[in-house]
């Protein structure tokens, strides 16, 4: 029998109403404390560094996997992204980059920073339930993490 | 943008009051022509002279050879005198030489004054005189030789005559001497006029010859300034207009950048707007009374057309950004294959049949043919007359001369495709050829035919981008056909 592991999800988004639809969307497929939330790609690295107050290993656990909004203020997706996959340690967790962006160009960069999927936010609800499951059943099931 | 185009052009156009090039070629031809006349003049006032010299030392030789002449008629009448005298033979001899002598200077006089008719007659009358002292005195001698003296021989009239006959001869000798002396000062004044008229002659030419020189090198000097100058304005003219060119170009491209991002920037609202109303009715369905799910429908496919319209825009943007593609050599025909099984559903669906005959290979991209030709069959399909199923045709030739000729915006010089597609459908007024091609610009209601007016707006994008040209022609409730120009590939 397959041990049914629950994921956490780090979720960079500056947005608050994308926020509360992601949290909405995952609420049916994770724990509330499973998904947590960035507002930019500033604080996702101090959270990954576990600069204070992000310390808290039991509050702040480090992600399984991280979702990450393109266009953030401050530091945003791709520079993000860039420091993560040059990091020795961090640059093992699997980012997916989850942006309103559809254009070839961002889709290129977002691989060759060494993204490791590219998902376009859908435009309905329902949309967005079918991703939130399938990123948990692909990342937590079909695929093998590192530890 | 600051700098503003001029109002009117032709300020930026000088009026340059040059010297034309014919002009400055009138003034090289002048000065050559003057020159060869100086040169001309000069060698006949050179002429002149050699011909005065001669005719001057001609006069000198006559006048020279008279004297030698005269000095024979003494030397005849001396010796004979002293040979009747003497009776010594010796002056025989000496009177024998110089009869000989005598008609050789004769003749040489004859000879070198031939064109005088004066000396000539002088010549001739002399000739006769001493003909005539030349018998009396071969008669004096014979008489002498027989009697050994002249007794009987010397008459009164005899010695009369002798004396004539020399006054005579000194007469016609001093005569010529009078007309060479004559001519010898006609030609030495003629001499003289010449010698003292070149240094005139030829610093007069010489001069008129460096006038009109200097004038042929001030106007090539004016012309080559004014050539040069016009040139600095018209380099000065390309200058500007590509700046404003290179303006253009930018302000196009911070519009399409403008277009792209914020089409990017509405979906966001849009999306949360769809989204929030998908929570709204998975979440409370059942607590929404009376029109209150409807209402919320009517919000979701507002929404929904928003969207399209977003995206649709978003693509026309695309369209126009220029390096976006990679350029290769497409075949069309693969373009139209591609194109039908996308479209194998509506096709089938609409019964509608495509007949593609043998297209040419252009120069473009795969994605972007793909869009114009899936754009244009699919109104072709969409703009049916119904229970009538679509007949497509698309066909290529060579475009004419005379075709090209109607839009200025094709190069004149190059070969160009004419790609046909044409159908059966509902058609349109040709009146709407033009806008069709504009911009969400519909020509029936959304509930007849859906979409968003943007097909043929990005179909015209494309085929503008690789330099060609897109028109429409079309009857009402008999079909339409789009004509697409495109470059031959060289």
């Amino acid at each position: 029998m397959i041990l049914k592991k629950k994921i956490t999800i780090l979720i960079a988004e500056d947005d608050d109403d994308d926020k509360l639809l992601i949290l909405k969307a995952f609420e049916k497929t994770l724990p509330k404390k499973n998904v947590i939330c960035v507002q930019d790609g500033e604080v996702l690295l101090q959270y990954l560094h576990r600069v204070a107050p992000f310390d808290e290993n039991e509050k702040y656990p480090l992600p399984d996997i991280i979702l990450l909004d393109l266009n953030m203020p401050r530091k945003d997706g791709k520079a993000a992204l860039a420091e993560i996959k040059s990091h020795e340690v961090l640059k093992k967790i699997p980012v997916i980059i989850f942006s309103t962006s559809s254009s070839r160009e961002d889709i290129e960069t977002s691989y060759s920073l060494g993204g490791n999927s590219f998902i376009t936010k859908p435009s309905t609800f329902e949309g967005l339930l079918k991703i939130a499951e399938e990123i948990e059943n692909y990342w937590a099931h079909t695929v093998a993490l590192p530890s | 943008m600051s700098k503003k185009f001029p109002i009117n052009g032709k300020n930026l156009i000088p009026i340059i009051l040059s010297p034309s090039m014919r002009q400055v070629k009138i003034y090289a031809i002048f000065s050559l022509i003057l020159i060869l006349v100086g040169s001309a003049t000069s060698y006949w006032v050179a002429d002149r002279i050699g011909f005065y010299t001669s005719e001057i030392m001609k006069a000198e030789e006559v006048m020279q050879l008279t004297d030698a002449l005269y000095v024979t008629v003494l030397e005849r009448e001396s010796n004979i005198r002293a040979y009747v005298i003497t009776g010594e033979r010796k002056f025989l001899e000496n009177y024998e030489n110089s009869l000989i002598e005598g008609k050789q200077v004769h003749r040489s006089l004859q000879k070198i004054t031939f064109e005088n008719e004066i000396q000539q007659n002088h010549l001739k009358d002399l000739e006769s005189i001493i003909r005539g002292r030349v018998e009396v005195f071969e008669k004096t001698k014979t008489y002498y030789m027989e009697n050994k003296s002249l007794v009987g021989f010397l008459t009164d009239q005899r010695v009369n005559s002798a004396i004539d006959n020399y006054q005579e001869i000194k007469k016609i000798i001093k005569n010529i001497n009078e007309e060479e002396s004559r001519t010898f000062a006609e030609k030495n004044s003629g001499l003289i006029n010449n010698i003292r008229a070149l240094p005139f002659t030829v610093s007069l030419i010489s001069l008129l010859s460096i006038a009109m020189g200097l004038l042929t090198l001030f106007s090539v000097f004016h012309y080559n300034k004014n050539q040069k100058d016009s040139l600095n304005q018209t380099q000065a003219y390309q200058d500007s207009l590509q700046e404003k060119l290179n303006l253009l170009d930018e302000s196009n491209k911070e519009l399409e950048q403008f277009a792209y991002v914020a089409s990017h920037d509405l979906q966001e609202p849009l999306r949360k707007i769809t989204s929030f109303s998908d929570l709204l009715i998975d979440q409370y369905r059942n607590e929404l009374k009376g029109d209150g799910e409807i209402y919320l429908d009517r919000i979701i496919s507002s929404s929904n057309r928003m969207r399209r319209l977003i995206i649709d825009l978003l693509e026309y943007s695309r369209a126009g950004r220029e390096n976006d593609y990679s350029v290769e050599e497409i075949e069309l025909n693969n373009v139209i294959d591609r194109v039908r099984e996308n479209l194998e559903i509506l096709i089938v669906e609409k019964k509608a049949k495509l007949t593609v005959s043998d297209l040419p290979v252009i120069k473009g991209s795969n994605t972007e043919l793909e869009q114009v030709f899936q754009n244009l069959i699919s109104n072709g399909i969409k703009f049916s007359k119904p229970n009538d199923p679509s007949e497509i045709q698309i066909d290529s030739t060579t475009a004419t001369k005379e075709l090209i000729k109607q839009f200025p915006q094709l190069d004149q010089d190059q070969a160009y495709h004419l790609i046909r597609l044409s159908d059966n459908g509902i058609g349109f007024s040709e009146e709407y050829a033009q806008r069709i091609f504009t911009i969400f610009q519909r020509l029936h209601g959304k509930h007849e035919y859906e979409g968003t007016g943007i097909g043929l707006a990005i179909t015209k994008k494309i085929i503008e981008k690789y330099k060609g040209v897109i028109f429409a022609q079309s009857k009402p409730y008999i079909g339409s056909t789009f004509n697409i120009i495109l470059p031959k590939i060289s």
